[in-house]
């Protein structure tokens, strides 16, 4: 019989310096899965990353087992990168933070694509510009 | 320790834009999303569902602070909401035994290997004669006895740890390791670890187990390892590598349980080596897949010879003598 998932949790966490500490021990303590044995998983897994957030998928099991799948970076550092600004606007609906161009977007996406619950370019483009938007970062041509 | 915990519920589009703020104000720059999944046909396989919104959180410590950085986390959020529609921030107060000893009620008695039983220390067991009962509260640290690469080194000492061996347990976390051996007659057993917080989880172990004359548990490691930080904090000590003012390791154990990880592995390689009398035993393992070819060329440059590899998974476990 095949095992049962019970759930689905992503995490965004600094690479190689995952600690039991919030936010890895209460999403996952919960499911009753060991939270150091995935800290070592995850630290070992990202440690030639280190200096970026790398987001994982974890899948539990109910057998408390876990699988942990390393995810695409966040777009929106992707997008702070490409627009060379330190973070987003906190009034992205007033102030803008960075700009970036349409072909910088075309590359975001097609990096993102695999992660994304996006058919195809176009439409994570689509999703990418949403989020540029909402971090006050504007798409010139 | 208390947290408190900040939520949010957004659409599928705005996960990304409103983890980003998230990370700005929670600690450790840490944001968990729990997006809504429909399970498959298969037992394991899954999707994401997009139509339902994802709920995202960060943690703060509940210092003076938190209510500052609360308010300015609502303020972000308002902002946001301006463009695009988002739940209310949720704020929960968190304790941190809630999480910390939740996975306990789920640990149960596991038999591993041939002879191996590990027994949680707050439950009971009745042995049978050719058990090997080791009895464990892992606490914060790494060792229960369900991550393959500890499967493998258990397996492992059933077969090397023999009466009368002297045994090193580097990175003992947990301490189960040092006590398998221990139990599986092999001894004296030094159990060490640079994590203070692991040292006194192991120390303890040992006691429940009535092993104390055969165990000694610490803090401390291994030539180059000296100069390591925590292994979680990321440093490696490398500056230090060819410091002239590490103490010589001297060939002293017939057995090394080394449960580590690649990269460590690699800097102790020379070290480990030291340490081994000759013909003695060392058991390797926190090896990744992707990585095992670092730790195999560094161990045949520090003159140790291959005898087995085992994997489980993407994990693996080496037994090399010198």
């Amino acid at each position: 019989m095949a095992k049962k998932l019970v759930a689905v949790v992503k995490l965004q966490l600094p690479a190689g310096k995952a600690t039991p500490a919030p936010p890895v021990g209460p999403a996952l303590g919960q499911y009753g899965i060991n939270i150091m044995g995935f800290v070592k998983e995850y630290n070992e897994k990202t440690s030639s990353q280190a200096g970026s957030i790398v987001p994982v998928e974890i899948t539990i099991y109910s057998d408390r087992s876990f699988q942990v799948k390393l995810l695409t970076p966040p777009a929106a550092d992707l997008l702070r990168k490409a627009a060379g600004a330190p973070k987003g606007s906190g009034t992205p609906n007033r102030t803008t933070a960075g700009q970036i161009t349409r072909a910088q977007l075309r590359q975001i996406a097609q990096q993102k694509l695999p992660d994304m619950n996006a058919l195809d370019v176009e439409g994570a483009e689509k999703i990418i510009a949403g989020t540029a938007r909402s971090m006050g970062i504007k798409i010139v041509d | 320790m208390t947290w408190l915990e900040l939520s949010v519920q957004v659409d599928n589009e705005a996960v990304e834009s409103v983890s980003e703020l998230l990370a700005r104000y929670g600690y450790n720059g840490g944001v968990v999303a729990e997006p809504a999944w429909i399970p498959g046909d298969e037992g394991p396989e899954f999707s994401y569902d997009p139509n339902r919104p994802v709920t995202l959180r960060t943690y703060i410590p509940l210092d003076p602070q938190a209510e500052d950085v609360r308010q300015r986390l609502e303020q972000a959020l308002w902002h946001f909401n301006q463009i695009r529609p988002l739940g209310p921030l949720q704020a929960r107060h968190l304790e941190e035994e809630d999480w910390a000893n939740a996975w306990k009620q789920h640990y149960s008695i596991m038999r591993v290997g041939q002879r191996t039983v590990i027994v949680p220390s707050w439950l009971e067991y009745s042995p049978t004669p050719d058990d090997v009962v080791i009895a464990l509260d892992p606490g914060m640290a790494f060792g229960t006895g369900l991550h393959p690469t500890t499967q493998l080194c258990l397996r492992l000492l059933e077969r090397y740890a023999q009466p009368g061996l002297r045994t090193l347990d580097l990175g003992t976390g947990s301490g189960i390791l040092a006590i398998a051996a221990a139990k599986l007659g092999a001894g004296p057993v030094l159990a060490i670890d640079n994590d203070p917080v692991a040292a006194q989880v192991a120390a303890e172990n040992v006691r429940i187990n009535q092993i104390d004359h055969v165990v000694t548990a610490g803090t401390g490691s291994l030539g180059a390892g000296q100069h390591m930080g925590h292994w979680l904090s990321g440093d490696f000590g490398e500056e230090h590598s060819a410091d002239a003012s590490t103490p010589p390791t001297t060939p002293q154990f017939n057995l090394i349980a080394a449960n580590l990880i690649a990269k460590v592995l690699v800097i102790l390689a020379n070290d480990l080596a030291a340490a081994l009398v000759p013909g003695g035993i060392l058991i390797s393992s926190g090896i990744i897949d992707t990585k095992e070819a670092d730790v195999v060329t560094a161990f045949e440059a520090a003159g140790l010879r291959q005898l087995e590899r085992h994997v489980e998974g993407e994990w693996l476990a080496l037994v090399h003598t010198r």
